[in-house]
Order: structure tokens, then C-alpha cells, then sequence
């Protein structure tokens, strides 16, 4: 029952993310695919700790852990990348 | 399924709720501004609302603890992207939407501090200079 419905909420999830992909691929400047690429990482974190609950497997909590540091520092240096033109 | 099962797919699904209306929001609105407005409002909320369900439904002390650091990060991590993208656009001139009204007080702040660094600058020269 439950592992159905949360499947059903991942389902859902995923079809979030499609649509805010359709946003990347029209966006007339590069900062509305950066928004874009923002939700898409969170809505991958919920993805990664729906699974976790589901397999029984919690190491994956750490996974989503490094995952959004990774995406901070990812988003940190495309930002400083088109503010100055060089990242160091 | 017990009633605090419920409970947590109503967070669940209300997470999924608000997620859904950023993502509208991304999709339908005009300009930049506009949808980062939507994205960074939304999407907080429905994580948030998203990891506390998750939260009820594991229910163990040490995997909670870790969902609850990493709901902390994301509520921290996504208001200084979403200011720092605002930042980025405003310096790069993109256009707004027509007809969009504008109260522009970043510039007059930057003025601001552009004069007090000089007076500063020019009561240090003086000083070695006498």
C-alpha cells in the first residue's frame, strides 16, 4: 500500500522535473537554466530519500547529503563564472 | 496503515502540491524575476514539507537527525542561490517584462557606499598627508 503510493509520488516527482526541463530547453538567457537546474537537484534529493525508505538501504541519506553540497558549490561557480568571467 | 502514517502522506503530497506550483509558476510566468520569485518560494517549502514526511515514515532517531541536516541545508542553501542569481541578472542587464514597474534602491545603496568609502579614503589620505 504505501510503497505503492510513494512509487505514485515518485512517478509525480519525475514528471515535475520533466517540466521544469521543458523551462531549460526554452529559456532565452542562461540564468532561467539555471533556475531550472535548481529545482531539478532538489526534486533528485527527494527522488534519492524516497528510494532509501523504500529499499531499507539509509545509506543512501548520505548520498543526498554529498549531493547537495556538490550542487551548492556547482551552482557557486556557474554564477561566479558569468558574473566575472573566470571562476579563480 | 496507522494515523501517523496519514500524517505523513499529507506532508507528502502537500510537498507535492507546492512543488507542482513553482514548477507552474517556472513554466507560465514572463519574465526572469518572476520565476525565480516562484522557484525560490515553493521549492523550499515543498522540500521541507517532503523531507518531515519522509521523517515520520522512517521514524528512527539517527536517520531523522540526518534528514533534518539536510532540510536545514536546503533552507539555507536555496534563498543565497536564489539572491545571488538575482544579483548575477541585475549586473548582466536582462530584460525585464514590459509594462513591469520599478523601484530600483540597489543602486542608490551602491552610490551609498561608493561616497562613504570615499570619504573614508580621503580622511586616511589626509591624515598621512599632514
Amino acid at each position: 500500500m504505501i510503497s505503492s503510493i510513494l512509487n505514485w509520488v515518485v512517478i509525480g516527482v519525475i514528471v515535475i522535473s520533466l517540466m521544469a526541463i521543458a523551462r531549460a530547453y526554452k529559456g532565452p538567457t542562461v540564468l532561467d537554466r539555471v533556475v531550472a537546474m535548481n529545482i531539478i537537484t532538489t526534486n533528485v534529493v527527494i527522488i534519492i530519500l524516497i528510494f532509501s525508505y523504500l529499499d531499507n538501504s539509509y545509506y543512501y541519506i548520505d548520498v543526498a547529503f554529498v549531493f547537495v553540497l556538490g550542487v551548492f558549490i556547482g551552482t557557486l561557480c556557474i554564477l561566479k563564472l558569468l558574473r566575472e568571467g573566470h571562476i579563480i | 496503515m496507522t494515523i501517523m502514517q496519514y500524517i505523513a502522506l499529507f506532508f507528502i503530497f502537500g510537498g507535492l502540491f507546492f512543488l507542482f506550483v513553482g514548477v507552474l509558476g517556472l513554466i507560465r510566468l514572463p519574465d526572469l524575476y518572476t520565476r525565480m520569485h516562484a522557484m525560490g518560494k515553493c521549492d523550499t517549502l515543498g522540500t521541507g514539507m517532503m523531507l518531515i514526511g519522509i521523517m515520520i515514515f522512517i521514524g528512527d532517531i539517527t536517520n531523522a537527525t540526518k534528514l533534518l541536516m539536510i532540510g536545514a541545508m536546503v533552507a539555507t542553501i536555496n534563498p543565497v542561490i536564489t539572491h545571488l542569481i538575482a544579483k548575477t541578472a541585475y549586473n548582466r542587464g536582462t530584460p525585464m517584462a514590459e509594462g513591469s514597474f520599478v523601484i530600483n534602491d540597489y543602486v542608490a545603496s551602491q552610490r551609498r557606499r561608493r561616497s562613504q568609502q570615499l570619504e573614508t579614503l580621503t580622511e586616511k589620505e589626509g591624515g598621512k598627508n599632514e
